[in-house]
């Protein structure tokens, strides 16, 4: 979902801004489509750097994208037909490759390359690259997932979402990959943005323009922004660290997307809605290290042993149109559904057998009710609803589990009903770091404290929070709606509305952990990160519980 | 199997005061000076929910668990009754090789619903007997009367539950725990099969088990303060060394408010077909029903009941016994209520407990294997320890050869190595 920026204050602000910022750009206008962006033909044919995901035991997909000439831009579909190469070895130096092949490529997937490399060893660090003609790509590194069912005693991976290139630098994915002790990245949606510049950024800063200077709403452009995000230094250098685990939400096609359409999709202006979602899906295949091809199934599941899995969600493509606002009836309607009654299936078939301990969810939005006090200003509260979608008032974000409470009652009942435990959703979208139980009775909670699971939410990389909109100073403002919305919702047990950043989650037989790292200032490539809180969810209790010990 | 009629009677004076009176086969030789191989004591929390060992109310439980192999994805077993899962634990065989699949069931030569605890009713060989026949000395401190019943006499050493509270069928966990030390003091055996009642019984009639559970609290802490006394006991003995505890459940435990009922009976009585001629075994979360009249008719006769069960209010699921690896003492379908509800057959007052088990809600159960002896290691496993494992996991310790057809459950014993990789 996240910010709401097409508010019409908001969208006032934004043609002010392109005015002020850019008499250029704005004369240009639409000619600016035929500029090419910066980073792509200098570089060489490897430009957009090479990445690897959703790893098996027995093998891992690699990605890369190549520029064999001058003119097969990204998005141009002009370019040849070309073979690319690719090599695993088991060392940095390929002295011991154990398995090479080669994969066909041309403009009609917008010259991107996939290999889905099998007969590899489980729980293995591989080396890979990629060769087109005599040029050699960056090597990059990744990891198999352990054997089906072993035991393992630890699993620890980065969790990001809500990357937006104008609001900022990414600086959080290069402190990921300068650590040495990560077995994966999981991005839970929003890895890149639609909006054109000036549509949304850094409250009113625009940090570095997107290209293309419009709001996507074509394949061109759909695989422009993929390309534009890939030449990132950090962003490179951490796709070709770690093997990343994927799923999109709404900014992947457009702001609020339902099954139908989006809040930000205009019909007929921006096209058929059916139109501009395959665009966005064709792009999504084509640019990320996912094993998805379009008009087929995102929502999947991935093994770590015995210790834990991962099923990541798609909740875009199957989901009903979003309630009006949170008053209206139909957020309890259980014929509305987020999930699709396909994928709901799936969840809590999988939950209910899992041979698993943990059950961990990769959920784009957040799950856990949210019940807005009434005490806050209407500032506050404003602010509040460009974070989180209207509220006039009350209770819920309606594009969150909390506008479709029968599928959230149907996967926390199935939860509770058969007993599963150490289920926790990892959360992304909202831009603010949450830690929350998810309550078995909402009414009994108080009471007991009978939880059914956990959910663990990661701030935004770069996208506006509280503070930002606000235009206040981080931890000043945003302390007193913190501890007003921890009154209404005794499960909330940790918000921080103010940080940007990343967590890192670690998962071992006794607790899994988040610890959340916040950057100094999103706007400066060299941003430092300092840590700002842990939380730990002990294995058996379904609780959150704050600790003082990041991770070593 | 043995004859058990030669057997002979132990007097104990106990810490307490109070006299406890064991029965042994005879030949069952008192305790030796020091122990020499390990002693086993699997420790039955009756129906103690993982969630409720901590700090405050039960902190020699999380103690113990803290230095033994804890393992967080334990569970019981279908159907998760109190029978069932100990039948479990000390033969390490599903139900479907057991013959007890529930606490009650509609028996067929009888035609009546009775509760299984007769010694009969358990088929095979179970450890105290196997145990024992190689020379061993094993106990059995049963809390329960079913228990006793069904268990008899296999254990070389038995204490008969006294004194019996009316109504509950059950001894207090202060004269369990002076009969466990007792026993051990009397006839150190190899292994003891010990069930504490009190957490299980107190749970069932907690009225405010949706909400305060005042009186399940003062019991958990009261069964934690039984547990530590047979601890220490262990320690000023000089046993700890050489002890090892596995300290589970057999089921957990939910409760639900008044109007969460379930009568099947009612609904069957509606059906032509069916209409006398469904027998219900009430297992609290779980209903066991048979289809009493001709073969001939029983296929279309389970599809309606199944069909009927499951579009009735509070209704989870619907199984053919062979699904959950339960014999024909389980009858035609075992129908399982969702968590909150409970089932109260066959009329509508028959089950007025609020706090129930058997669905699959009270299948989380605490697990873990615990003591001084050097087997045993401290860490978290996410392996998925069953009650069944029980057996197993004792077996591996006295190097005691697998049962007939072999387990169905597998050995706990070390956890995942600590350190990361």
């Amino acid at each position: 979902m996240c910010p709401r920026v097409n508010s019409r204050a908001q969208s006032a602000l934004s043609r002010r801004e392109v005015l002020r910022a850019g008499g250029a750009l704005a004369a240009t206008g639409a000619g600016l489509l035929a500029v090419p962006p910066a980073a792509a033909a200098a570089a060489g044919p490897f430009a957009h750097g090479v990445a690897s995901g959703d790893p098996l035991p027995t093998g891992v997909l690699l990605w890369t994208r190549v520029t064999p000439a001058a003119e097969a831009l990204p998005g141009s579909g002009a370019g040849p037909e070309v073979s690319v190469r690719w090599e695993v070895a088991l060392d940095e130096a390929f002295t011991r490759i154990v398995r090479r092949g080669t994969v066909a490529t041309g403009p009609a997937r917008d010259h991107t390359v996939k290999a889905d490399v099998t007969g590899l060893a489980p729980g293995t660090w591989y080396w890979y690259r990629f060769r087109l003609g005599g040029a050699v790509s960056p090597t990059g590194r990744t990891r198999t997932a352990p054997a089906t069912g072993s035991a393992l005693a630890r699993l620890r991976f980065g969790v990001v979402s809500c990357s937006n290139w104008q609001a900022g630098h990414f600086s959080a994915y290069r402190h990921l990959a300068e650590r040495d002790d990560l077995d994966l990245v999981v991005h839970l949606g929003d890895y890149l943005y639609e909006y054109a510049p000036g549509g949304y950024q850094a409250g009113e800063v625009l940090v570095r323009p997107h290209d293309p200077p419009v709001e996507m709403t074509t394949l061109e452009h759909y695989r422009r922004r993929h390309a534009q995000y890939k030449t990132d230094p950090d962003l490179r250098a951490l796709h070709a660290r770690v093997p990343f685990v994927v799923t999109w939400d709404d900014h992947e096609s457009a702001n609020d997307a339902w099954s139908g359409g989006a809040e930000n999709h205009t019909e007929p202006a921006e096209g058929t809605w059916a139109g501009r979602r395959a665009a966005s899906q064709q792009a999504y295949a084509e640019w990320m290290p996912v094993r998805y091809e379009p008009g087929g199934r995102l929502y999947r599941r991935i093994a770590f042993g015995a210790l834990a899995e991962l099923s990541m969600l798609d909740l875009r493509t199957y989901r009903s149109r979003q309630a009006a606002h949170p008053l209206d009836p139909v957020i309890s309607d259980p014929a509305r559904t987020i999930t699709g009654s396909e994928q709901l299936g799936w969840l809590t078939a999988g939950l209910v057998t899992s041979g698993a301990q943990w059950k961990l969810v990769g959920n784009p939005v957040m799950i856990a009710p949210v019940r807005f006090p009434s005490t806050l200003s209407t500032r506050e509260l404003e602010a509040l609803s460009q974070l989180t979608g209207p509220l006039e008032g009350v209770p819920v974000n309606v594009d969150q589990w909390d506008g479709y409470t029968a599928d959230r009652a149907r996967v926390l009942g199935a939860l509770r009903d058969h007993g599963v435990r150490d289920t926790v959703f990892l959360t992304g979208d909202i831009h603010s770091a949450w830690a929350a139980e998810l309550p078995a009775d909402p009414l009994t909670y108080p009471l007991t404290r009978d939880s059914v699971g956990t959910e663990l939410v990661c701030t935004s990389v770069t996208s506006d929070n509280i503070d930002d909109i606000l235009g206040v100073p981080p931890r000043t403002a945003s302390v007193g709606v913190e501890a007003a919305i921890r009154v209404a919702n005794p499960h909330l047990k940790y918000v921080e509305l103010d940080s940007h950043g990343y967590s890192v989650v670690e998962v071992t037989p006794a607790a899994v952990q988040m610890d959340w790292f916040a950057l100094a200032d999103r706007t400066d490539p060299a941003s430092a990160a300092r840590h700002n809180a842990s939380f730990v969810v002990r294995a058996g209790t379904q609780r959150v519980q704050r600790t003082g010990e990041p991770l070593r | 199997m043995t004859e058990y009629s030669r057997r002979r009677f132990l007097r104990v004076a106990t810490g307490t005061g109070a006299a406890v009176v064991l029965s042994a086969a005879a030949g069952t030789a008192p305790a030796a000076a020091a122990p020499q191989g390990p002693r086993v004591y699997v420790l039955v929390v009756d129906g103690l929910r993982p969630d409720e060992i901590g700090p405050v109310l039960t902190p020699t439980l999380l103690r113990l668990r803290e230095a033994g192999t804890h393992f967080p994805a334990a569970r019981s077993l279908p159907v998760t009754e109190t029978i069932p899962n100990h039948v479990m634990m000390m033969t390490g065989v599903r139900p479907d090789r057991s013959g007890v699949p529930a606490n009650s069931v509609y028996d067929r030569a009888e035609g009546a619903v009775r509760t299984l605890d007769r010694p009969a009713d358990l088929r095979g060989a179970t450890l105290l007997d196997r145990l024992a026949a190689t020379g061993r000395t094993t106990g059995s401190v049963l809390s329960k009367e079913y228990l006793y019943g069904i268990f008899g006499e296999r254990a070389s050493v038995r204490w008969e539950p006294f004194p019996i509270v009316p109504v509950s069928g059950h001894a207090p966990d202060l004269a369990t725990a002076d009969a466990l030390i007792a026993m051990v003091d009397e006839s150190d055996p190899d292994l003891v099969f010990c069930n504490l009642g009190d957490v299980d019984r107190v749970g069932h009639t907690d009225l405010t088990g949706t909400t305060l559970r005042a009186a399940r609290s003062a019991a958990l802490w009261a069964t934690d303060l039984v547990v530590g006394r047979f601890v220490r006991h262990l320690r000023d003995t000089g046993r700890w060394a050489s002890s090892v505890l596995i300290v589970l459940a057999d089921h957990s435990m939910d409760w639900s408010l008044p109007h969460r009922t379930i009568s099947l009976r009612s609904t069957m009585e509606g059906d032509p077909l069916l209409e006398r001629r469904v027998a219900i075994a009430q297992n609290g979360g779980a209903d066991l029903l048979t289809f009493t009249g001709p073969d001939a008719e029983r296929a279309e006769a389970v599809a309606r009941m199944r069909r009927l069960a499951l579009a009735t209010d509070g209704v989870l699921s619907a199984h053919e016994p062979g699904q959950l690896r339960l014999g024909p003492e389980a009858g035609d379908l075992v129908v399982y209520c969702r968590a909150g509800w409970r089932f109260t057959d066959p009329q509508v007052w028959s089950n007025p407990i609020p706090g129930n088990h058997g669905h699959p809600a009270t299948a989380p159960i605490p697990f873990f294997v615990t003591g001084g002896h050097p087997a045993v290691t401290p860490g978290t496993s996410s392996a998925p320890a069953r009650t069944v494992d029980v057996a197993p996991t004792v077996g591996a310790l006295f190097g005691l050869p697998e049962p007939d057809g072999g387990y169905d459950g597998t050995a706990r014993l070390a956890p995942v190595p600590a350190s990361p990789r």
